[in-house]
């Protein structure tokens, strides 16, 4: 051993060190020493000498321990590192499979990521289109109100018709503005589409309202009718249709009810057919008249209620429905027209057939207001000429009937019966004229009627009589005929002509007492000698003498007591108190005329007369006043 | 019976006379209505027409008196001659007869209308040329040696038929303002104004009578 003589050397030196220090303070040598104890129990020799030994082999032996333990630990660390280079070389194959896996993965994202976007897309793409298709396209059930299910032919149509037809005209103008933004060939396309549903839904719609155009009155369907005229007013040939059809069935239907009231009467006969009191003119054209008044408005109203929807504005609308009217009532104006002429041409009477054309006109203007023009507003028209001729030709029948034989005046010289039934019937006529509508005319129709023949037939009476006679005669007639006349309105002509032919009368009849006057008193040659003033004195000229005139003045005097007497008989035959008046006052007045002319003669010195006074003792005033009293 | 409308200073009463068939219906048809009557009837008595016509500014109604010229109604159309102030005379010019009866006419006319009463000739027919059987010239010497107007008239075309109403108007209107008509006596044909109350029968003849017994 090497270290020995170092060991004694370090035992010397610790040995020192023991010495020198204390041993109770240091803390390792304490531990030392305790474990020393641990083994040391006994101090021998041997256990002296073997101290060391047994140190050194308690140290081996704790090496030992030391280097078996660390062999384990050893091993267990071995162990670890297998592991871990395990790990690792797992770690390596993980990292590169990961890299595979990673390469492999990224293609597949990408693919992912694409049909990711192109599904969001699809999705707008369908939201658009679910969008569009509602809005643009109709649906199934609207394809069906329109065009009506195909399996069942089904012809009906129910109001959700119009709801489609209400959509489709707004797709259609929604279409417009799918076009602004610029979808024009889409656009076009459903408007395209659009105006055929449109087209053949208002096709079918006028089948079926033409089907059922005739129960407007049925309250079920008027809805539905009127609603459908409306949307076919946007086709105006189909609309015209539809009237038409309307109007023909209509008319038929008029005709019938027309021909059953006339014929069969009211439901068991009551009111009774129109046709029972044919035989009393009027009220037969009345009770017809007023049928057909009332008829005519319901068809108006129904043909109204027709097309109450239909916008009214639209030109001509009034105009066709007007025009349809007129054609509903086509269908009464023949069997109308056949009654009426019938009753025309059998019919005598005069105040009948004015009656009658009264009526005619009453309900042609009342009717009129219903509808105008047409056939119904021709016929009626027709049938008012035609009684308004009738009627003056059975007038004019009836004064020639009346006139036929040409009577003598009666001695009493008063218008002929003949006349005065003339004149009755005139009254009559023109009381009923004069309370009709348009009565000027008719009055001066009638008054031309029977005036003309009148005057004719008094003027051939007249002429055969003496010119006396004929004056009287003619002013009883004209006074009769003035009288009458100056009761109506409208008669100024007539009267002014009857007045002046009066006038002519009196100048003649008074011509005629004046002469029979100058007659009676002798006055003609005095008159005669009064007018010449070439003979010198009057009193000188024969026929002039005092003695004449005396004569003359004592039958002047008979005349103031009495001058009636003086009259001619005819005079006091005038009917009229104011003729005679002015014919005896003329007749006077010339008489008057010439004894002034008389008087003044006498009283002129230059005749000669002596004592006028004694000869004339009137002056002509007093005379005046004694012929006028 | 009230005045009318009509606004007017005067009535003139006019009458027409003449053979059967010479027209004279058909001339006062002419005038009044201004339109031709083909076959127009025989007048029985006397017929009646007006018409308001102007002169020198004034409205004069003519009343006028179209006779029958068959000679049974002599009696009845005598009494309408008093009261004319305007006497057409009218005869065809395609028959003579009825001319050459013009004088027994005109006498007629001078005894019972008054004095002043103008009397216009007329020869009707004046369209029938071809026809003619009386001459211009005859009947014209015939009207100036009585003292006559004169014209040629056709009541068919027209021709003349306003101018022998009128002249005959606005020469009564000058024997008016010549003072030479009495409008206040009964027969001189004009009544002055419309209507003075009671127009008619009594028209005031103080004065006039002569005539009356003339007849």
């Amino acid at each position: 051993m090497p270290q020995q003589p170092e060991k004694e050397n370090v035992l010397s030196r610790r040995l020192n060190k023991v010495l020198e220090t204390r041993i109770e303070n240091d803390q390792d040598t304490l531990e030392a020493l305790k474990e020393l104890s641990t083994f040391y129990k006994e101090n021998t020799l041997q256990a002296r000498r073997n101290l060391r030994s047994q140190i050194e082999k308690r140290s081996l032996e704790i090496n030992e321990n030391f280097l078996a333990e660390f062999h384990e630990v050893k091993e267990a660390f071995d162990a670890v590192y297998n592991d871990i280079a395990d790990m690792s070389q797992s770690l390596q194959d993980m990292t590169t499979r990961l890299q595979n896996a990673k390469k492999q993965t990224k293609h597949l994202l990408e693919q992912t990521n694409t049909f990711e976007e192109e599904l969001s897309k699809n999705e707008t793409q369908q939201k658009v289109v679910a969008a569009f298709i509602d809005k643009f396209i109709l649906t199934p059930e609207e394809l069906i109100a329109l065009h009506g299910s195909k399996q069942k032919r089904d012809t009906s149509i129910t109001s959700e018709i119009f709801v489609a037809l209400d959509r489709v005209q707004k797709i259609h103008n929604d279409c417009k503005v799918l076009m602004q933004s610029g979808h024009q060939t889409l656009a076009l396309d459903v408007m395209e589409q659009m105006t055929l549903h449109q087209e053949t839904a208002l096709e079918r719609l006028y089948r079926w309202t033409q089907n059922h155009c005739r129960n407007v009155d049925n309250v079920d369907l008027t809805d539905l009718v009127t609603q459908a005229m409306a949307r076919l007013q946007q086709r105006p040939v189909l609309f015209k249709y539809v009237i038409d059809e309307y109007c023909i069935s209509r008319r038929a239907v008029l005709v019938g009810e027309f021909i059953d009231a006339l014929t069969r009467g009211g439901p068991s006969g009551n009111p009774a057919p129109i046709e029972m009191r044919a035989h009393d003119p009027h009220v037969y054209v009345t009770d017809i008249l007023v049928w057909l008044n009332k008829a005519i408005p319901i068809e108006r109203q129904n043909l109204h209620l027709l097309v109450k929807l239909c916008n009214k504005e639209v030109p001509d609308v009034m105009q066709q429905l007007n025009d349809a009217l007129s054609s509903i009532c086509e269908g009464i104006c023949h069997p109308l027209k056949i009654r009426v002429e019938k009753i025309l041409n059998a019919s005598t009477q005069a105040t009948v057939l004015y009656a009658v054309t009264n009526l005619i006109r009453y309900y042609k203007k009342s009717i009129g207001k219903v509808t105008e023009g047409g056939l119904l507003a021709t016929t009626l028209a027709e049938l008012q000429e035609k009684s308004e001729q009738t009627f003056l030709l059975a007038l004019q029948q009836q004064v020639n009937n009346a006139l036929v034989r040409v009577e003598m005046p009666p001695r009493d010289l008063s218008p002929t019966p003949a006349i005065i039934h003339l004149l009755a019937v005139l009254r009559d006529m023109l009381s009923t004229a004069s309370m009709s509508e348009g009565r000027e005319m008719d009055m001066g129709k009638i008054v031309h009627t029977i005036m003309e023949p009148l005057l004719r037939a008094i003027n051939e009476q007249a002429s055969r009589l003496p010119p006396t006679d004929m004056a009287v005669y003619m002013l009883n007639c004209m006074y009769s005929m003035y009288t009458c006349l100056s009761l109506y309105e409208f008669m100024d002509e007539r009267l002014e002509r009857l007045q002046a032919q009066s006038d002519a009368q009196i100048d003649t009849l008074t011509s005629e007492q004046a002469s029979s006057l100058v007659a009676n008193l002798n006055l003609g040659p005095i008159y005669t000698i009064l007018q010449d003033h070439s003979h010198g004195p009057l009193s000188g000229i024969p026929g002039m003498e005092p003695s004449n005139l005396r004569n003359f003045l004592g039958k002047l005097d008979s005349l103031i007591t009495t001058p009636d007497m003086a009259l001619l008989p005819q005079i006091n035959l005038l009917l009229s108190s104011k003729h005679k008046k002015a014919v005896q006052k003329r007749a006077f007045d010339v008489l008057l005329a010439i004894y002034k002319q008389l008087y003044e003669g006498v009283y002129d010195p230059s005749n000669l007369y002596e004592n006028p006074q004694n000869i004339l003792s009137r002056t002509p005033e007093d005379l005046l006043n004694m012929l006028s009293k | 019976m009230s005045a009318g409308p009509y606004n007017y200073s005067y009535i003139f009463k006019y009458i027409i006379i003449g053979d059967m068939g010479v027209g004279k219906s058909c001339l006062l048809h002419q005038f009044t209505e201004k339109k031709f009557m083909s076959d127009c009837p025989h007048t029985i008595g006397v017929e009646f027409g007006t018409r308001i016509i102007e002169v020198a500014g004034k409205k004069i109604k003519l009343q006028i008196w179209d006779t029958a010229g068959q000679e049974r109604f002599r009696a009845v159309t005598r009494s309408y001659y008093r009261g004319a102030a305007g006497a057409l005379m009218v005869y065809d010019i395609t028959r003579r007869s009825t001319y050459n009866h013009l004088s027994s006419w005109l006498t007629d006319t001078r005894n019972l209308t008054n004095p002043n009463t103008v009397i216009f000739l007329i020869g009707n027919k004046c369209d029938l040329e071809g026809q003619r059987d009386v001459t211009y010239e005859e009947a014209k010497q015939f009207a100036d040696e009585n003292g006559l107007m004169f014209v040629e008239a056709s009541a068919k075309t027209g021709q003349n038929v306003e101018e022998a109403f009128l002249e005959t108007a606005r020469k009564i209107y000058q024997s008016i303002q010549d003072g030479r008509l009495d409008l206040y006596a009964a027969d001189s044909g004009v009544q002055h104004k419309p209507s003075q109350p009671g127009r008619n029968t009594l028209t005031n003849d103080q004065q006039s009578n002569k005539d009356n017994c003339a007849c």
